[in-house]
């Protein structure tokens, strides 16, 4: 046993001190892209997407469509997970070079992490291969996709952030949403109902806690720089930063909001809205459907932008689709004709028909077409009038880690109601640790 | 003088060796290999996407004893430590109880024990979700029972105090029957003649239970406390379906912050140094769990 003991830490020693000296090594370099872009002879190849149960049949049927006009492509495709169980299988699968499948989806916040680490091909070449045209595409959506110039992704299926608000409510009892974020002290005290022992009957807006997409607008059009320019510091615990969060906190303690945190956050904010326990959510433009269904006829749904600041911007969400880089040539071909399907016109329309998400061509959202899709889709003019302002994710290496500490110490002051002041300087504090060290 | 060894002898330890020889092959690349390389890894920057990384000396040690990781590292270190104590309290004191109430044999008694034994078949990711639904703080059974005794709902998975408590449910329900299988195998293989000896001199059924059971059980314990000690170390599938960690990392055992750093954060070197050090704790304890046993442990049964 002793023995044992003393080879293992004796091994371990050795092996520490080889490697902490400080040199420096690379792992083999990936292979140089090839010349052709054609598909010349028969594959199958293999398509990860995230698109839940309710979405297979779509997914079937377009698949489908392209499998039946394309002889040379088989396509199937592979429900993987969810954003997180994808991203698990595709770095995995890379690090280790071997069971990638030719094309995927991908969560928004990946693409920098993804475009850094080489892990997807730069589609660049591809596009002017085959003149494919991506500028009808809005500016943002390419700018969402791309990693240091290079279009390391394409745009999928796209969300933003949205209110949904009970609009029955709303006109019975003369609540509008507030176009301004001053205006929210107002909107808070009248959309909600307390009881006489302080207790919250209906909440006038949940805040979604578990991911800081759904409140980093409202930062954001305040005028808080979460990665400074510098690329290395953050302003989060700024006094702007500083401020709002007072004004979360106190929204929550009067018990006009609350907090939604935790895994079944998500679900139980869904049903406190159909539930009419709260006059209206923050939540992703995606879900309209299932909003919808769940509502049934209970009352109308309605749909609002987020309250502005010295700016009204909002963040893309949904996902991208990427072609792994080390796949070999041939299927990177057979992956670029199925992407450009995908992301077509045609198909795209489908898509946001039978989804939630937004349509994402230019030529779609200012023609007869998008005109008759807002016919079927009436709450959604409210992204339509504002499609110019919705924006790239703030894209960083160490977006990732940011987040989790930003979240983590937001729950705390949110739900401990722990001192604003301390906390953010704290979480500062760490962040640019992060930042500094993943730039 | 050297004492030559018999070729023949020789040749019966070269067989003998290349016996063993395929398992210490299948171990050296299956368990040490991935050992050395965490090592190496801890090392390095290797973000487990970029083919690319440095060797940056003890910069991610640095971090975790003296930069911004040290007080995650102290969280989750007593977040396992708290859990384990709760599993193996549950696994060991519950089992025996149990044990001791239904070592019986008779057909209801069978079917208690296996009714107890039953959830260790089930996923431990199935058994999550359903636990999800039974502690929801406004629509799971647990609040509407609380409520019919006009308590009101408690946010079993959202709340940092409760969270932990919530996940060991889950856990003790599941294990409280393998300890119960174990130990009431291991009762039946005491000889009766210590009890009746035991009888005759007037020991009353707890000092016979405390005087016999409980040391004659003592190799049964070491076992059922190695083994959930360790199982109990390194929960992972429990925590990252019910609470992801949370809320606010209260519940972030080891294992899942080392997922958390290299799956979601993409910081497989710091993976690697918590990997490390994790590694190195469990071996210590371990070890000294085997050696003081050694000499408190009754194998006489």
């Amino acid at each position: 046993m002793k023995k044992m003991l003393l080879l293992t830490a004796a091994l371990l020693l050795v092996t520490g001190l080889v490697f902490a000296a400080g040199a420096s090594e690379t792992k083999t370099a990936s292979t140089a892209p090839a010349i052709s872009y054609e598909v010349t002879e028969p594959i199958t190849i293999e398509w990860w997407h995230a698109l839940e149960q309710q979405y297979w049949p779509l997914v079937d049927e377009i698949v489908g469509e392209f499998n039946a006009t394309n002889p040379l492509i088989t396509v199937e495709a592979k429900y993987i997970g969810n954003y997180a169980t994808v991203n698990e299988n595709l770095v995995a699968a890379h690090a280790a070079g071997s069971g990638l499948p030719a094309l995927t989806v991908a969560n928004t916040p990946y693409v920098a992490e993804y475009g850094k680490g080489g892990l997807t091909e730069d589609l660049t070449p591809y596009i002017k291969a085959t003149g494919y045209d991506i500028d009808d595409f809005g500016e943002g959506m390419i700018a969402a996709t791309s990693y240091e110039g290079k279009q390391v992704t394409l745009p999928f299926l796209i969300s933003t952030q949205v209110i949904y608000y009970n609009k029955t409510m709303a006109d019975k009892e003369g609540i509008t949403i507030p176009s301004q974020i001053t205006d929210m002290d107002a909107f808070m005290k009248k959309a909600s109902k307390l009881n006489s022992d302080g207790t919250t009957d209906r909440w006038a807006i949940i805040i979604p806690g578990w991911d800081q997409w759904y409140f980093e607008p409202m930062y954001l059009n305040s005028g808080v720089k979460i990665v400074n320019d510098d690329r290395v510091s953050t302003d989060l615990a700024g006094p702007i930063s500083a401020d709002l969060t007072k004004k979360f906190q106190n929204w929550v303690s009067q018990g006009y909001t609350y907090w939604a945190s935790g895994t079944s956050a998500s679900s139980n904010m869904r049903q406190n809205f159909v539930d009419q326990k709260t006059f209206s959510v923050i939540h992703t433009s995606s879900l309209y459907n299932l909003y919808k269904g769940l509502i049934g006829d209970k009352f109308e749904l309605g749909m609002a932008w987020l309250p502005a600041g010295k700016t009204k911007i909002s963040e893309i969400g949904g996902s991208v689709l990427l072609i792994p880089a080390k796949n070999d040539q041939k299927t990177k071909n057979a992956a670029w004709v199925f992407l450009q399907y995908l992301i077509g016109k045609d198909v795209n329309m489908k898509w946001a028909d039978g989804t939630g998400y937004i349509p994402t061509r230019n030529s779609v959202l200012s023609s007869e077409e998008g005109a008759q899709f807002l016919q079927r889709k009436p709450a959604f003019k409210a992204i339509f009038d504002n499609l110019d302002e919705i924006n790239p994710r703030i894209q960083h290496a160490g977006w990732n880690q940011l987040a989790t500490i930003w979240k983590s110490y937001l729950d705390q002051i949110m739900i401990e109601g722990a001192d604003v002041d301390t906390n953010l300087g704290m979480m500062a504090d760490e962040i640019n640790e992060v930042l500094a060290d993943s730039e | 003088m050297k004492q030559r060894i018999p070729i023949q002898r020789r040749i019966r330890a070269g067989k003998d060796f290349a016996t063993v020889l395929p398992a210490l092959l299948f171990l050296g690349l299956f368990v040490y290999y991935p050992v050395v390389q965490v090592v190496r890894i801890s090392f390095t920057n290797w973000n487990l996407i970029n083919d690319n990384y440095s060797y940056v000396g003890l910069k991610n040690w640095v971090w975790l004893f003296q930069g911004s990781g040290t007080k995650y590292l102290i969280n989750s270190f007593k977040v396992t430590a708290l859990f384990t104590l709760g599993e193996l309290s549950i696994t060991i004191i519950g089992g025996m109880i149990f044990a001791v109430i239904l070592n019986r044999i008779t057909t209801s008694f069978s079917v208690m024990r296996a009714l107890i034994f039953l959830p260790k078949y089930i996923a431990m990711s199935s058994a999550a979700v359903v636990f999800i639904w039974i502690l929801n703080t406004q629509n799971g059974i647990l609040n509407f029972l609380l409520a019919q005794f006009g308590k009101a709902p408690v946010n079993w998975l959202g709340d940092k105090n409760r969270a932990l408590f919530s996940i060991l449910m889950l856990t003790g329900w599941r294990t409280v029957g393998y300890g119960m299988m174990i130990y009431i195998a291991a009762m039946r293989g005491i000889s009766k003649n210590y009890y009746e000896a035991a009888s005759i001199d007037g020991a009353t059924k707890w000092q016979q239970f405390t005087q016999i059971t409980i040391p004659i059980l003592s190799p049964t314990t070491l076992f059922l406390f190695v083994t959930t000690f360790i199982s109990a170390m390194k929960v992972f599938q429990s925590v990252d379906v019910m609470t992801a960690g949370g809320p606010y990392r209260s519940t972030e055992v080891i294992v899942y912050m080392i997922y958390k750093y290299a799956m979601e954060d993409f910081r497989m070197d710091r993976a690697s140094t918590i990997a490390v050090v994790f590694f190195l704790v469990l071996l210590a304890i371990t070890a000294a769990t085997m050696k003081i046993s050694n000499k408190r442990v009754n194998y006489d049964a």
